[in-house]
Formats: structure tokens, sequence, C-alpha cells
């Protein structure tokens, strides 16, 4: 997450506002206070009035509390410390915050020469186009938006420009409706939030729990953050992962615990899951720990559901570890993602709660804690080298690959990986064509995998690297020799209904 | 010698610390040579994060562009 905008900031201001207003018990009764303390009379303005200001930033607080954007703020805030969380999207266009963009698609430029031919106006089924002041002109009332005028311009005169939420979705998942308001077609829509890291206005934003999460520590439960591999270097880069832990007991949970001991388990099923379908020729799996990936998948390319293997995120089998030792606790994931939140609800009863690395520091920091000010007890990971480097792209691939290079040192893996879920679902499908050999193949939604996060508070490159160290120094160098994966592998970690073996005979 | 102290806390962090040190990563070496640069855990000023000291003055709700500019007026 590379320069902090405006629109993170408003979003951080408001998460921090509702943190410490729940610590301090006072959030049903000051919530309204957010409108003024976030926007202020004195600016900065980023739309036409206050009042519009106030009307978005009503929205914002709303989608942080998970609650409907019909009701009040206060029926939102009482709802919330109630721990209700709506049936609401993970991601949603904020009605209010959305600009409009009266972005026309197909702009006719200086370049038009009025030329003879006139392609343009041949090309034009609606006859939407005529020449006005010596140059080709579109009539927005007839214009369709097909594009068969900038295909037929010699010059390329006419230029096409696209809404930032609509050019960031891979999957062609959000669109304006006819009103120019962006929609999210949720039949496509996989929740990976590069929408919402595109949107100029801020209009697109994800629910939290933040609240929910906070009532449960108040309300005395053992409450466990279950931190992905990504978390290194997330609360600055000189913070040591023991300031990390030590901080999460002084806001008040029970223990804070490493999900790379779930990839540890995950790397050494899906290698023996390898092994098992390499025995077929022409096998292909993929890896599932990313759920943006997963979700592309199951909504695009449903062909090669089978493909994906069948086995349970590190986050959900991490998760199970901590249930078998404390049924009562309350899990709460923490990580770069978003999709994760949509993940957790396939789950209900192991993952608790979800939140990103932006959303916890902000409750940090609403509690009033400074992680930079914490004790640094000495800290030694308990997943491996392999289970670490699950936070980078192309790290799942090398995991299994280490674990395969010793149980089954003659299995030829010949593998793809990729970054992005348009470039994922191109090479699937060049594969699923025969124009690509592989068997075995690593998805990830984001550029530079899970460190590049739309929840992330570091430089995925920044990340990448102290990943690295921290991989390097972990005591356990194999996700096969670690007793822990083990210990986890024992408790099932394949996904509901999803049997590898189920899904062959369909 | 320019002293810049910079707040590493967790709230200035949220609000772009980094984006902070990367401007003064990226000055020009002679520039940068007239620079010392101190991490602070907290100058108790959240409220307006991210913070930062220069010559003893303490600037809230800094910008990398306003930054840029208290850093060129006091740099000669």
């Amino acid at each position: 997450m590379p320069e902090i905008n405006e629109i993170s900031k408003i979003r951080r201001k408001v998460l921090t506002e509702i943190a410490q207003m729940t610590f301090e018990g006072r959030l049903h009764t000051d919530v309204d206070n957010i409108l003024h303390t976030v926007v202020t009379e004195e600016g900065p303005r980023y739309r036409c009035c206050v009042h519009k200001e106030r009307a978005v930033l009503q929205d914002r607080v709303k989608s942080a509390l998970s609650q409907p954007m019909s009701s009040t703020m206060t029926e939102a805030a009482v709802a919330a410390l109630d721990g209700i969380i709506a049936d609401t999207p993970t991601i949603q266009v904020l009605p209010v915050a959305c600009d409009q963009c009266p972005l026309d698609r197909f702009i006719v430029t200086d370049a038009c020469r009025n030329c003879l031919a006139h392609s343009c106006i041949a090309s034009c089924p609606k006859k939407a186009i005529s020449v006005v002041a010596n140059r080709s002109f579109i009539d927005k009332t007839k214009c369709v938006e097909c594009g068969l005028c900038k295909r037929s311009c010699p010059y390329g005169a006419i230029i096409e420009i696209s809404r930032p939420c609509e050019r960031a979705c891979e999957l062609g998942a959000i669109a304006a409706d006819k009103a120019r308001k962006a929609v999210i077609d949720y039949d496509k829509c996989v929740h990976c939030g590069a929408c919402k890291m595109a949107c100029p206005f801020g209009a697109i934003s994800d629910r939290s729990m933040i609240v929910q999460v906070i009532q449960q520590i108040k309300a005395g439960r053992s409450v466990y953050a279950l931190l992905a591999p990504a978390f290194i270097g997330q609360f600055g880069v000189q913070v040591r992962p023991g300031q990390v832990l030590s901080s999460l007991r002084k806001v008040g949970f029970q223990d804070a615990l490493e999900v790379s001991v779930g990839a540890d388990a995950v790397a050494v099923e899906e290698a023996h899951e390898f092994i098992e379908r390499n025995q077929t020729p022409g096998a292909f799996m993929t890896t599932s720990c990313c759920p943006a990936f997963v979700g592309m998948v199951e909504k695009h390319l449903p062909t090669m559901k089978a493909n994906i293997s069948s086995l349970v995120s590190p986050m959900v089998a991490a998760a199970m570890d901590v249930k078998k030792n404390d049924p009562e606790g309350i899990v709460v994931f923490v990580g770069p993602c978003i999709a994760k939140k949509s993940e957790a609800e396939r789950y209900p009863g192991i993952v608790d709660y979800v939140l990103t690395f932006e959303e916890l520091a902000t409750m940090i920091v609403g509690a009033g804690v400074n992680v930079t000010e914490a004790d640094a007890g000495a800290f030694e990971s308990a997943g491996s080298k392999d289970g670490n480097i699950f936070a980078r792209a192309g790290g799942v691939l090398q995991a299994v690959e280490n674990v395969l290079s010793q149980l089954a040192p003659e299995i030829s893996v010949q593998a793809e990986r990729c970054e992005g879920l348009g470039n994922c679902k191109k090479i699937m499908q060049e594969i699923e064509a025969g124009k690509r050999t592989a068997n075995f193949f690593e998805g990830m939604a984001c550029t530079g995998g899970c460190v590049g996060g739309p929840g992330a508070l570091t430089d995925s490159r920044v990340t990448t690297r102290l990943v690295e160290n921290f991989a390097g120094s972990s005591p356990e160098k194999s996700a096969v020799t670690n007793p822990k994966s083990e210990e986890i592998i024992k408790l099932g970690l394949h996904r509901p209904h999803e049997s590898h073996n189920e899904s062959k005979q369909d | 010698m320019l002293t810049v102290e910079i707040c590493m806390g967790t709230s200035c962090h949220l609000m772009g610390t980094q984006d902070l040190m990367d401007i003064l990563d990226a000055l020009p070496a002679d520039q940068r040579r007239q620079i010392e640069i101190k991490g602070v855990t907290c100058f108790k000023n959240c409220g307006k994060s991210p913070n930062i000291r220069i010559n003893g003055e303490l600037l809230g709700n800094v910008t990398p562009e306003l930054l840029l500019e208290v850093l060129q007026n006091n740099l000669k």
C-alpha cells in the first residue's frame, strides 16, 4: 500500500474514532460526533458542501459498523454494539458517495480532421454522430457506447475512457447503471477489493467488524488474533513481531497466534494431494489459499472447479487449531485481505471475525496503545520457513515444491503461477484449452501476493523483504518437520463438500 | 545540521509516516547530508497525525508536500 491518500486518511480516522468510542463505552451516545470531527466546517472540502460530505460520512460509518444504509447512525451504533452484523455484502458501493462519474465513454478528440470518409458516422448504428463545428460530435442521448466509431476512425481520434472502478475490476463485476451510479454484480464479484482501492471518491467500502470484536473483548471472552504471515512490518518497518504480540495483549486479546502454522499444514497436505492426483495422467491442480482466486474459478471458470485443491486455507486450518485448544475462544483472523471476510462466512463457528491490518491498527490506536512503545519480548515464529513465505507471490508454490522434494522427489512439478485475477483467468483458460502445459498452479489475486493486499499498511516490496528475512529466521526449517503441522493435519483439512474424491465423481 | 524528528508511533504510521520518510530518503544528497533524522515514538499529538518536529517546532497533519516546503525553507 504505497502513498496514503486522503481517502485512506478519512477511512482510518472514522475507524479509529469508532474504536476509541467503543473502548470508552460511548459509541451509542457519541457516534454523531464523528460527523463533526472528521469533517470540520473549515474543510478540507472534497464535495460540493459540508452537508454532502457529512451524508457520505454517514454511509462510511454505517459500513464501518456492518449495518445497513437504511438505519440511522444511532441505530447502527446500537446494533453493532449488540454484536449484530447485518446481512450486507462484504464490499459495496456507498450510495451517496458514488459521484456518478460523468465520463462519456467515447470522446472525439482534437485529432478529428473532419475527413471526407466520415467512417465514424457510417459506423454508428444509432445515428448518434454528426458534424458540429468542423468536428464529429457524439450525441450522448443516442450513444449506446458500442465502440464502433472508435474502431472505425483511421486517425484514432476517438478515445475510450473508462471509470476507475470498472477498469480495476478484471472480472467485469462492476458497471455504471442508467443513473451512472456504480453497481456491483455479486454473481461475478469475488470481493478482492480492487475497485475499492481504485475509486478516487472512496465510494466503495468493505464492512468492518471492529466494534463487534471490541465488544467480545470487553465482555471478557478469550479473543485470539490470528495473524496472517504478511503481518511482519505492517505496524512500522522497525516494529518487532514481539511488540505486536504485547500490544495486542494490552488491547485485550488473549493471545496472538500465527497463521503460518496453518500454512505449514496446508503445504504438506497440498503436496500429498498433488502426489495422489498426479497418478492420473494430465492431472492439474491449483492452490486454494487465496479466496479471491478460488472465487474467480468458482464463478468464472466453473468447469475448472474440480482442479482447485480440496484443502481449506491456512486461515481456517489455524482457526481449527485454536478452537480445538479453546472451544469457547473467539477467533479473529487479521490479514491484508478483504476476500477473507467472505471466506470466513463459509466457516461459522471456526473463524468468528475477520479484520484487515488497517482495521486492527485503528483498534490499537483507539485503545490508546502504541506498538512502538510496547515491550519486545523474544519472538520466534511457530511456523516454518515454508509457512511464512505464503505471504508473498510464489511462496505457496515454493513451499509445496519444498515439501514434494522431501516426500516424492521423483515427481516432476511443472508449475505456473500468476498474480492478478485477469491474468490468472487467462492462463487457466490456456491450460484448460491445452495451449499451455502445467500440473500445478499458484493463483494470487493481488500483485505481489498477500503482502500486496488492500488491507495492508506497508508497501508490498518492503514487506516482501521483511517476510523473507523473518521466514529465514524461523527455527523450523520445513513444513514437513514442524511438529505443529502434524497436529493440525489431524484435524482434517478438507473443505466441506469439496473433498477431492467427491469432485472427481461429479 | 537540521534535526528532523519524525513520529513512528502507530497513529502516525496509519496516517502516513512512511510517505514522509520516503520524501526524506529521496532528497538530493547535498540536502540529505544537512539533515539528521530521529525517530520518535510519540509527540502526544495523535489527533493531528502524522507529526514531525523540525528545529524544535512541532508540526501536525504533515503531508509530503508540507514537509518538502518546510525543509526548503529551513535548508539553505
